[in-house]
């Protein structure tokens, strides 16, 4: 190796070294701390007590509150994925189009990803409430059914993820940025050969963007996995634990009310069932992207 | 969430530099030099304020008087932030549990011997017994002082009990009468239910049934919320859940999952005629007046009088540099400040009792008189029951009420789980979590 190159290698490593300490002093350790801490019970006043897999087993066998968060966080990932998906699409679709304004319906659509999250979900939670909200007293004006929303524990969830749902211009930017990719002149061949719409749209459109479609689905799935905002500030977790969804019922355990110990041991331990189903959901995904998935690099 | 975090993060960020500050400080007190204590409370900004002004008359050689400026918003996620930093202003506000809880980890200063054998009025017989009791470790430590004492009762719509031709709550009612009435109301001029009693419904709605069966002449739910040896539900407390359960059933009772969170401003526009709360919600009412004519009654008893004991105070980190500095200032706190505080917000009365007068002054020129005479009938009472465990596993018992107790009072698991759930607590109770 010449003198030049020696000093090149060692440039090199001068340049990444901030993300390589950053990386292992805000990702490394923590990870490996977290472990540590989840076999042990630890309160964040005293030391760490070495517990073995004690927490574990406690979250599997004892624990009240374990699957049934497991039970809403799946069912928040099926209610919200799927949705997210095919609404920020539609509206992707939509103004995708050329028509007066259409960068005006653009913004709007937009709008609620840019506004304080804390605000618009606690603006929701007073839409819904079943007593005095706007929600159900336009649906009494119009003689239509009213819910106790957010205090319904059939309704909770569905009401959490419809206030999900209100960032979904997050989703449809991506998409709309993929549709905008796909080369005209496939558009402009499939009308010659006198496709109609939905043939466009399955043979070509989706086609186009499925890679775009993967990387959606990873990411929605990952942070439905991960939700905290909307059931926090809507319904803390209830009724019942009808929407006390992982992220909060680890949030609930490391960081209790005032007056409460808090379980960071614990707590731990749940964030590695959480990190371990994220793995497995990212896995599975992956694993069948062949399968659905359009690649130039595919072989012949 | 993002935004969340990170206020939070500059919030604590804040505080830690602020303490930290004042730590030095504080050094010199271990010594001869000057000392500043550092004080933090959860109280809104204008009660900040008038206790800042208070303080300020603090007059004592070589002792400075902080109070920390900060949000009282996630006062417990402060807390905590602080008491891992080891970063504790000198006193700080808390809740009986978490006295309990902190003292019981060795972090508190032991003010035992200095209230029991200190000079002056400043005695453990001048405070209401119960909160001192209640502030008792299992071995007889004191972790800090109750401050301000929490009673508890029935909030009523007068307007809407004449409406509807029921006699209004009064001491001695009893709870077949509170549901006969919550029946009566709801569904009435905008109120869907009758009685809001998320102290009977929510987490610590097992506590709460013990009001039943003691009055009735049963055992409490517990021996003992600090620190307990078992968990019971006799046959008068699961006659007391039996009755709530109906009254939940026929829709005259909030059931659980009810968002109580804005109660009080729905009681104060005459949507919930009837709801269980604390006599601090007297000193919002006090500014924000109310639509609607109301009252505030004793719970209802089954034969004798029953209620909740509750009280907050003031602790002290270990590792506070001068103990008998910050012991000035808490007296200070709890014979002088309170004075200054309570007649323009009067949210609680003190634990001390000769600083009561001017809570009950306050309340009396505002013509609270239902108010002061169900306080000074909670102070008094004999027999009264805890308000929620204060142990390290009080948060399991949280998750075992909701998965168990919750659904027994929505009728989604009939009675006989009442011993089951019983049986779990009794489980954790003997393996200390």
């Amino acid at each position: 190796m010449s003198r030049n190159a020696g000093s090149d290698v060692k440039a090199a490593y001068l340049f990444i070294a901030p993300a390589i300490i950053g990386f292992t002093v805000f990702v490394v350790y923590p990870l490996i701390r977290s472990f540590y801490l989840s076999l042990t019970r630890y309160n964040g006043l005293t030391d760490p007590v070495f517990v073995g897999l004690g927490n574990f087993r406690r979250l599997f066998t004892v624990d009240p509150a374990f699957w049934p968060s497991l039970r809403a966080t799946g069912y928040l990932v099926l209610l919200y994925v799927p949705l997210s998906l095919v609404l920020g699409l539609a509206l992707a679709m939509f103004c995708n189009q050329r028509f007066a304004g259409v960068r005006l319906v653009r913004t709007l659509a937009y709008l609620p990803v840019v506004l304080p999250a804390i605000a618009t979900i606690t603006l929701w939670k007073f839409i819904m409430n079943p007593q005095v909200g706007l929600l159900n007293t336009i649906l009494e004006r119009l003689h239509l059914p009213t819910s106790l929303w957010l205090q319904s524990p059939a309704m909770s969830m569905p009401s959490v993820v419809l206030v999900m749902l209100w960032g979904v211009g997050g989703t449809m930017i991506i998409f709309l940025a993929a549709l905008q990719a796909v080369p005209t002149e496939l558009y402009e061949a499939a009308r010659v050969d006198g496709a109609g719409s939905a043939s466009v749209f399955f043979r070509i459109t989706l086609p186009m963007i499925s890679p775009i479609m993967l990387l959606q689905v990873i990411l929605q799935t990952t942070a439905a996995l991960q939700t905290f905002n909307q059931p926090k500030i809507l319904t803390n977790g209830g009724p019942g634990f009808s929407t006390n969804v992982l992220m909060l019922s680890i949030y609930n355990n490391g960081f209790p009310n005032l007056g409460r110990i808090p379980q960071l041991g614990y707590a731990s331990a749940q964030v590695w069932v959480l990190f371990i189903l994220i793995i497995a959901v990212i896995a599975l995904t992956a694993k069948f992207t062949s399968l659905w998935t359009y690649s130039d690099n595919t072989p012949d | 969430m993002r935004h969340t975090f990170i206020a939070t993060a500059l919030a604590c960020a804040g505080l830690l530099t602020a303490t930290a500050c004042s730590g030095s400080d504080s050094g010199a007190g271990s010594g001869d030099g000057p000392v500043t204590v550092t004080v933090m409370t959860w109280e809104s900004a204008p009660t900040n304020a008038a206790i800042k002004k208070a303080l300020a008359d603090f007059k004592e050689d070589g002792i400075t008087v902080e109070l920390l400026d900060t949000p009282s918003g996630n006062f417990g996620d402060k807390l905590a932030s602080l008491t891992q930093a080891k970063k504790l202003p000198d006193l700080f506000w808390c809740g009986n549990d978490t006295e309990q809880q902190y003292t019981s980890q060795g972090l508190l200063v032991d003010w035992t011997e200095k209230i029991n054998e200190g000079d002056g009025d400043f005695k453990a017989d001048k405070f209401v017994p119960s909160a001192m009791e209640n502030w008792k470790t299992a071995d007889g430590r004191m972790g800090g002082l109750p401050s301000l004492m929490n009673a508890y009762g029935v909030w009523y719509n007068a307007d809407a009990f004449k409406a509807a031709g029921v006699p209004e709550p009064k001491a001695g009612w009893t709870w077949d009468e509170m549901y006969a009435a919550a029946a009566k109301l709801a569904n009435t001029n905008g109120a869907k239910y009758g009685l809001v009693a998320d102290q009977l419904t929510g987490p610590d709605g097992p506590f709460t049934m013990s009001m039943y069966s003691v009055s009735a002449g049963g055992a409490p739910f517990t021996d003992n919320v600090n620190h307990p040896t078992k968990a019971e539900a006799d046959d008068k407390y699961t006659e007391g859940v039996q009755k709530l359960v109906e009254a939940v059933r026929n829709g005259s009772v909030s059931p659980p999952g009810y968002d109580a969170s804005n109660v009080q401003s729905l009681f104060a526009a005459g949507k919930v005629p009837m709801m269980f709360g604390g006599q601090w919600l007297a000193a919002g009412f006090q500014t924000d007046k109310p639509k609607v004519k109301y009252g505030f009654a004793p719970f209802p008893q089954v034969q004798t009088p029953v209620t909740l004991y509750d009280s907050v105070g003031i602790c002290t980190p270990q590792y506070t540099k001068n103990q008998d500095a910050t012991f000035k200032v808490l007296q200070y706190i709890n014979t002088k400040v309170w004075d200054a505080v309570l007649p323009a917000s009067p949210v609680a009365p003190p634990a001390y009792a000769p600083a009561q007068a001017s809570y009950f002054d306050a309340l009396s020129k505002a013509q609270q008189t239902t108010v002061v005479d169900t306080v000074k009938a909670d102070l008094a009472a004999e027999k009264t029951v805890g308000v929620r465990f204060t142990t390290q596993w009080a948060q399991q018992v949280g998750d075992l009420t909701t998965a168990t107790y919750q659904p027994i009072i929505s009728g989604k698991k009939p009675i006989s789980e009442l011993q089951t759930y019983v049986g779990k607590i009794n489980d954790l109770i003997k393996q200390g979590g």
